[in-house]
């Protein structure tokens, strides 16, 4: 169980994308693909 | 709905879109390898995401309503709806946040029209 009110967490806030999905061109704005969902790192 | 709506040039309230993904946002229950999640890990994973927001948005300004969209269906998915006080501490976030990411995917922010989630349904 978390301790209450002491995050070791680190936040989401700048976690750039991988290089290779730089690479395959994720900058489009519908790049929310199911497919690349290991984005979210840290979290299990 | 299908509606494109116009985005204010000015607002209290941000959108940013697609922001929140889901564990189990392909199948629910189950995660990207098809193993099932305990709902507690979906909710600590939720409320992760709900802290790390708050805790970067308060910087920009007071929070009058920070709204996660938590749904599985396409629309609208994972929308994030952020209510300042006063709009200039919605335009100092616009401006703080714009080209940043969030878990590894860019940050899509824009004002939203949106000021009173109770009544916030397309019309």
């Amino acid at each position: 169980e978390p301790c209450p009110g002491v995050s070791k967490r680190i936040s989401g806030f700048d976690m750039a994308p991988p290089a290779s999905a730089l690479l395959s061109g994720a900058a489009a704005v519908t790049g929310q693909i199911a497919g690349a969902a290991p984005a979210l790192p840290g979290m299990f | 709905c299908s509606r494109l709506h116009t985005k204010p040039s000015v607002s209290p309230t941000l959108l940013l879109s697609n922001m929140y993904q889901r564990p189990d946002m392909i199948t629910p229950g189950v995660d990207a390898h098809g193993q099932p999640i305990d709902p507690r890990t979906i909710q600590s994973h939720f409320e992760d995401f709900y802290e790390d927001l708050f805790e970067e948005l308060t910087k920009y300004g007071q929070i009058e309503s920070l709204n996660v969209c938590d749904n599985l269906a396409d629309h609208m998915v994972g929308n994030v709806y952020v209510q300042f006080r006063e709009e200039e501490h919605a335009a100092n976030a616009l401006r703080n946040l714009t080209g940043r990411f969030y878990a590894g995917r860019p940050i899509i922010v824009d004002f939203s029209p949106v000021t009173d989630f109770r009544e916030a349904t397309c019309r």
